[in-house]
């Protein structure tokens, strides 16, 4: 209550500002509220894979091993988020994340050509639920971490944590890269398992089907797994692991959204408002705003030609075309401009 | 004087809109790293001029760091009003995506940012000098054309709109409140209640920050601290005043009727909001300090585009603009602003030549976001 009045207060004489700004200006990591954190160190893991070894301002309230956070670049002045998995251990005060560069990818591409020891990035909090149960039977149960290229990062900060609090005693770590060079922390992980006798690390440079699979882990079925890889990989664990009937013990982490096919204008969507949870079908051959309001929804709206961003709202995930410049974009969490957007895919509007 | 736009048909117009279209789409694609440079540059200006005028007002003595002190923060609230406030609340910024940037911003003024984008965003940009629907003609109470009809009241305008001039920001902020249509009828008491309330908590909050929480800060100084703040806010109100009057009208800006406007393409919506619109001319920190609203005739045609674009698009609008053989109304900020004291005073008295117009008796019925609002409250 007392913390409200004062928010309140804050904000209407505009000190929130104030402060955000001063502080911005004395120390490029401070802030009244967001994350922001110095990197520190950056190093080359294989060829297109770097860490970034960041020291966040006091926002940071830490993280879960196996989560990940957002982490927001300004390119040519446009602020773009992605989420990258933490790769260290939670009690290290420096928060490291790996980064593949992926082809035509513009926040990879921009952090491994741009950022230096000394930048300074926005950060999200920790979030996720890729992470080991802290209940005690499932602490001591033997583990499987399955990891497919980039997928190894969130299983690194596991095995980091494992490996901090001398936890290590039944564990199976499958790692699966295309090549030796692509082996992201090789070295390191071949340190771990050096010094605890309760790790068997397998790399896996073939193809990892199913029969290659079973071979390498006969009691795959009996362990707790987490698993975090390429599409492909990840299909073929999941079904393998339904056959044996373990699918209760596999905890997964998918690292891009999967493909979206961007059907043709006037296809049949759905519209999915969030705060009314209601859903609402539409032909996808109108305006986004036109569309609701045929469904019976009144959303605000003002010029109905684009100008006055009454209608402007939070798009949470979908594929929506600017009928005034015909681009199209599958950001989540954009603001969109009701009037002036044609639905290409189903949507998540924050209405 | 440039001699009066030529009437262009539908297809003229749309080619000429299809043309202005090409020039927004062309210069979206530019935006980037020197937009977000450019209004950074002018919010680190405004925070430290207020820093800057607060401080030499609460600690400062004597009358030269008063009038220093006060000049300073007049500064910050012209930024903030004009360059920052009312182009980032036109959404010029959005496609950055930084919060800081976007349109929900709150300006410090008495005015809630909220009235502000419902009755500026959406009705006067839509539409724009249509008689009986633009409610910025004459505010609602001043006759600045010859179309508009002529009441005793109007001999009075001299002085009401000296006074609105010191007074602008509670003009700006009591705006939405459609106050003269609880005489006319139109709205009741308990609707305007209901449609003061974003206004009255602003207001008290503008009120409580300049002239109780700062001063009690200054402890001795006190006196001296709201007459900074009331000198500052006097400067604002002025220089507002000044410049947004220099917008619309002006010697050489028309208005139109409604049944001009029935089944208005958007090619002859850019047509409107030239014709309706009134250029400055000056050097680039005048322009920064009207908020770019200098370039009222550009900011008319791209409302949603960053506003320091405007002095580089400016001549090819131009161009556009003599090919299609349209008025593009420009001159120096004294030419301008005498030209809007000549009319508050010609038109105080009845009379005045008016445009022809073409007579199509259609009535358009234009729904507002407020108005359907308040309907569903109801």
């Amino acid at each position: 209550m007392q913390s409200d009045l004062l928010r309140t207060f804050t904000r209407r004489l505009f000190l929130d500002r104030q402060a955000a700004f001063w502080l911005d200006q004395l120390h490029a990591t401070w802030s009244p509220r967001e994350i922001r954190a110095r990197v520190v160190e950056v190093i080359t893991e294989t060829p297109d894979a770097r860490t970034f070894v960041l020291r966040p301002n006091r926002h940071w309230t830490g993280h879960r091993a196996g989560q990940h956070t957002t982490v927001e670049v300004e390119i040519d002045g446009v602020r773009h988020r992605r989420c990258y998995s933490i790769s260290s251990a939670p009690s290290d005060p420096r928060v490291a994340i790996t980064v593949k560069r992926v082809a035509g990818g513009r926040v990879s591409s921009w952090l491994h050509e741009h950022v230096r020891p000394g930048h300074v990035l926005r950060l999200g909090p920790a979030a996720g639920d890729f992470v080991l149960d802290p209940d005690p039977a499932e602490a001591a149960a033997p583990l499987l971490l399955l990891g497919g290229g980039s997928g190894i990062t969130p299983l690194m900060s596991i095995l980091r944590d494992l490996d901090d609090r001398d936890a290590v005693r039944d564990v199976v770590l499958v790692v699966h890269a295309r090549r030796r060079d692509d082996v992201i922390f090789g070295r390191e992980l071949e340190a771990i398992a050096a010094r605890h006798a309760g790790l068997r690390l397998l790399v896996h440079l073939d193809d990892l089907d199913e029969a290659r699979l079973a071979r390498l882990v006969p009691d795959f079925a009996a362990r707790t797994t987490l698993l975090c890889g390429p599409a492909g990989l990840m299909a073929r664990v999941e079904r393998m692991w339904a056959t044996a009937g373990a699918t209760a013990r596999l905890r997964r982490e998918q690292f891009a959204a999967p493909p979206v096919t961007v059907p043709a204008p006037g296809a049949p969507i759905a519209i999915r408002l969030a705060a009314s949870a209601r859903t609402v079908a539409a032909d996808g051959a109108g305006t986004l705003l036109d569309q609701l309001e045929r469904a019976g929804e009144r959303p605000p709206s003002g010029c109905r030609m684009g100008i006055c961003q009454t209608c402007k709202c939070r798009k949470r995930s979908g594929v929506v075309e600017n009928l005034r410049t015909g681009a199209i974009s599958s950001d989540p969490d954009e603001y969109i401009q009701l009037c002036i957007s044609r639905g290409r895919s189903d949507l998540e509007l924050a209405l | 004087m440039t001699p009066p736009s030529r009437t262009l048909t539908r297809a003229e117009a749309d080619a000429f809109g299809g043309e202005l279209d090409a020039l927004r789409a062309e210069v979206l694609a530019d935006l980037g790293q020197r937009d977000v440079d450019h209004i950074r540059a002018v919010i680190r200006t405004a925070h430290r001029a207020e820093a800057a005028g607060r401080l030499l007002l609460h600690v400062g003595l004597g009358p030269v760091s008063f009038v220093l002190g006060s000049g300073a923060l007049a500064l910050a609230k012209i930024l903030d009003n004009m360059e920052i406030g009312h182009n980032l609340m036109h959404g010029q910024y959005n496609w950055t995506r930084d919060p800081a940037l976007d349109s929900s911003y709150e300006w410090d003024a008495s005015c809630d940012a909220g009235d502000w984008r419902h009755y500026h965003n959406f009705e006067h940009h839509t539409f724009t000098n249509i008689l009986g629907k633009d409610r910025d003609i004459g505010y609602g109470f001043l006759r600045v054309s010859p179309e508009q009809r002529w009441y005793p009241r109007h001999l009075s305008q001299p002085i009401v709109a000296t006074f609105l001039a010191m007074n602008f920001q509670w003009g700006v902020a009591t705006h939405d409140l459609r106050i003269e249509e609880v005489s006319s009828g139109k709205q009741t008491w308990a609707q305007l209640r209901e449609r003061a309330r974003p206004f009255l908590r602003k207001a008290g909050w503008q009120l409580a920050k300049d002239y109780v929480v700062f001063p009690a800060l200054a402890l001795g100084n006190a006196p001296r601290v709201v007459a900074g703040n009331l000198l500052a806010n006097l400067t604002r109100n002025l220089w507002t005043f000044a410049v947004i009057f220099c917008g619309h009208f002006p010697d050489g800006v028309r208005f139109f009727h409604q049944d001009e406007i029935v089944d208005e393409s958007r090619g002859q919506w850019y047509l409107r909001q030239l014709a309706g619109s009134a250029n400055i001319e000056g050097g680039s920190t005048f322009h920064v300090m009207t908020g770019h609203l200098s370039h009222q005739i550009e900011h008319h045609l791209f409302p949603d585009l960053p506003a320091s674009r405007y002095p580089e698009m400016a001549p090819r609008v131009r161009e556009i603009c003599e090919r299609y053989g349209q008025r593009y109304c420009t001159g120096s900020f004294a030419r301008q602003l005498g030209s809007v004291v000549g009319k508050i005073l010609r038109y105080a008295l009845p009379g005045g030549q008016r445009a022809p117009r073409a007579a199509k008796p259609a009535p358009v019925e234009i729904e507002t976001v407020r108005e359907r609002e308040l309907a569903r409250a109801a």
